[in-house]
């Protein structure tokens, strides 16, 4: 049970100024990302000012070919990394002059921080719990309150922010979660998801199973095979309703694949109807057909069902430029917009925490350091979204 | 985009008239006076239903086929199904599982309407309260309910339960030449339910499947009816446990079972708990 303090003041900021600055550490799976966000208060020129990306940086624990990440190692690798990526976010930032006041920019000092933002869950509960560790303990150093954030929230409230998306149905799609997601009555409602593993899981499992690199990303190098697939083979089909179900097609997309790097078998398995040999790239590119085509059905059913012709695609698959093609191909007949972001906000990172947490920040919800505990279960549907109207 | 589809729908049907009626996500519902095998019709009352399943741009054409030939042989197989079961759905009368046609009776019949449109009428015309409104109300509540009740006995779940997507018609046996019915009489005490659009349909002996379909339409009762919501949910399930009971003792144990289910889903909402 997650346990936030609610006050009904709204905090102000700091004195003689008009913006808030807020640190968000991430750490749910192998990427362990630190961001600083800074946001304007509104004023009579600029009533919905952008929020600025003052510093957003990230490294991944990258695993050999064949090879997942395990969560003991990757929060080793966090506990590692996060004190120097902390220091190198303050070291980067630069604190522009006409907000500080001063003469020229400088770079960001520790007590310019409101607030410390980290993700709450969901996601692996051993990496979590080290960034957890590392957001209380320079909570207690340099004096500033905690915000825990759904991870989810995050990834939804920095698509929007870079976007300008109003309000769309959300696909978020990535190693850990498959939802469409459409916001109602202050909750970001979930109206289909996966009921198995994540899509990202397939395809990350998939890529270890054809033993390909997983540097920058599975995701990304099965992309790239799936560009030079010519067949296309028929694999499962499974939406069932508005969720999707996916441990059925990576089972017998990995039996197709063991079957054609086993030399000795004789399969039918190993060649299309036409009766050409399948390739490993052409698995790709099934699989990819295949899974996206879901994704694109139940996201088209949710927008028909809420009446939006808004899209916006965040979470790692989100990368994935053959989805953003599928999706926009779709969003187009329906004369909807589709919205997308790049890499740097797509894949898990720091800022999105630090946007999300300062929203709530703003609204006078903070963790207590009692209550800062991680959990690997969080529901998106869970958070009380204060900073929207109904 | 529609009218390319709209022409396409043309084109597989050889330029009969066609009025759209509705437009989803998956498929688009016309009505036609035509039938595909009788000769012309001496009116141009619209006495046929055709959904069409147009082909996505988006998705690999292989694979698009093969969705729509499946997903319109197995909506006409459960409505065949429901045909020998005498449930009250569309009848098939034509099926173009290639190009994703499927023709049915227009089961509503020219004075049929949603139930949707239907509470929405009542709510406005009768008093709140009022004796009228609830004996209505109530009578055709409780046969939703025990329609529900029928098809789940039978094994068969809908899949996408809504106020929109049960009809009402006036009882076939009141429709006899001698007592002619006035159109569109919402207040008529002859009514009776049909359910309409079996596209995500599925055979399953699962109480929780049942229970989810319940619950289903709880929430669209809710989302549709704010006002009375809560009464309409007691009588739909009122009608839909009586309609177990009537099977005696094995109805009751099944009964039971799909309740305990259904308080499970609606603690948990129709999604996976991730709890624990």
């Amino acid at each position: 049970m997650i346990c936030y303090d609610i006050s009904d003041k709204f905090p102000a900021p700091q004195e003689g100024r008009n913006y808030f600055v807020a640190i968000g550490l991430e750490g749910s799976a192998n990427k362990l990302g630190v961001g600083i966000m800074l946001q304007q208060l509104p004023t009579k020129h600029t009533p919905v000012p952008r929020a600025q990306v003052l510093c957003n940086i990230r490294d991944t624990y990258i695993t050999p070919p064949g090879e997942g990440f395990l969560p003991r190692d990757t929060a080793r690798h966090h506990r590692n990394w996060v004190v120097r990526l902390i220091k190198r976010s303050l070291e980067e930032s630069v604190l522009p002059a006409k907000m500080s006041g001063e003469v020229e920019n400088r770079p960001i000092r520790v007590n310019d921080i409101d607030c410390i933002c980290f993700t709450q869950g969901p996601g692996m509960g051993a990496p979590l719990q080290s960034v957890v560790l590392a957001a209380r303990a320079i909570s207690l150093m340099w004096k500033k309150p905690l915000v825990g954030v759904n991870h989810c929230i995050g990834h939804i409230e920095m698509g929007r922010e870079i976007t300008g998306a109003l309000n769309p149905v959300v696909l978020y799609v990535s190693g850990g979660n498959t939802q469409v997601i459409a916001y109602s009555h202050q909750r970001y409602r979930i109206f289909g998801e996966t009921l198995d593993i994540a899509v990202g899981n397939c395809l990350d499992r998939f890529a270890r199973t054809l033993k390909i690199p997983n540097y920058p990303s599975p995701g990304y190098n099965i992309e790239q095979l799936a560009k030079n697939g010519k067949n296309f083979v028929e694999l499962p089909y499974t939406v069932k309703g508005m969720d999707l179900s996916m441990s059925g097609i990576l089972a017998y997309v990995d039996n197709l694949a063991n079957e054609i790097f086993n030399e000795k078998s004789n399969s039918k398995l190993k060649y299309t109807t036409t009766g050409q040999k399948i390739t490993p790239e052409d698995l790709c590119y099934s699989l990819q057909e295949t899974i996206f085509a879901m994704l694109v059905e139940i996201t088209e059913r949710a927008m028909a069902h809420v009446n939006t012709n808004q899209v916006l695609i965040v979470g790692g698959v989100g990368c994935n430029e053959r989805l953003q093609e599928m999706m926009k191909t779709m969003v187009v007949d329906r004369q909807g917009e589709i919205f997308a972001t790049d890499e740097s906000f797509c894949i898990d990172n720091g800022i999105m925490i630090a946007q999300a947490g300062l929203l709530s920040y703003r609204e006078g919800i903070t963790t207590n350091i009692k209550s800062s505990v991680c959990t690997q279960r969080f529901r998106t549907d869970e958070v009380f979204i204060k900073w929207r109207t109904n | 985009m529609a009218e390319n589809i709209i022409k396409q729908a043309h084109a597989y049907t050889a330029n009969i008239p066609l009025a759209l009626i509705s437009q989803g996500a998956e498929a688009l519902v016309f009505t036609s006076p035509v039938h595909p095998y009788l000769p012309s019709p001496p009116t141009c009352a619209p006495d046929y239903i055709l959904k069409y399943r147009p082909p996505k741009p988006y998705r690999h054409p292989v694979l698009d086929a093969q969705l729509t030939k499946h997903r319109t042989l197995s909506e006409a197989r459960l409505l065949h199904k429901l045909a020998l079961l005498d449930i009250p759905a569309p009848r098939v009368i034509h099926v173009n599982p290639k190009h994703g046609l499927l023709w049915m009776n227009n089961v509503a019949g020219p004075h049929g309407f949603s139930v949707k449109q239907w509470v929405w009428d009542i709510e406005l015309a009768t008093a709140p309260n009022s004796a009228l409104r609830e004996s209505v109300m109530k009578a055709n509540m409780l046969q939703i309910g025990a329609l529900i009740a029928k098809l789940h006995l039978n094994d068969i779940v809908h899949g996408d339960l809504t106020t929109s997507n049960i009809m009402i018609r006036p009882k076939m046996a009141a429709a006899d030449a001698s007592v002619p019915v006035p159109p569109h009489n919402i207040l008529n005490p002859n009514l009776e339910p049909v359910l309409i659009d079996f596209g995500l349909g599925s055979h399953s002996a699962l109480a929780e499947d049942k229970a989810v379909d319940i619950y289903v339409l709880e929430r669209a009762v809710e989302s549709t009816h704010p006002v009375n919501s809560e009464t309409y949910k007691t009588w739909l399930l009122d009608g839909y446990v009586q309609e177990y009971e009537r099977g005696g003792k094995g109805g009751k144990i099944r009964i039971k079972e799909v309740l305990r289910k259904l308080d499970e889903v609606r603690q948990r909402g129709r999604k996976r708990s991730m709890v624990g």
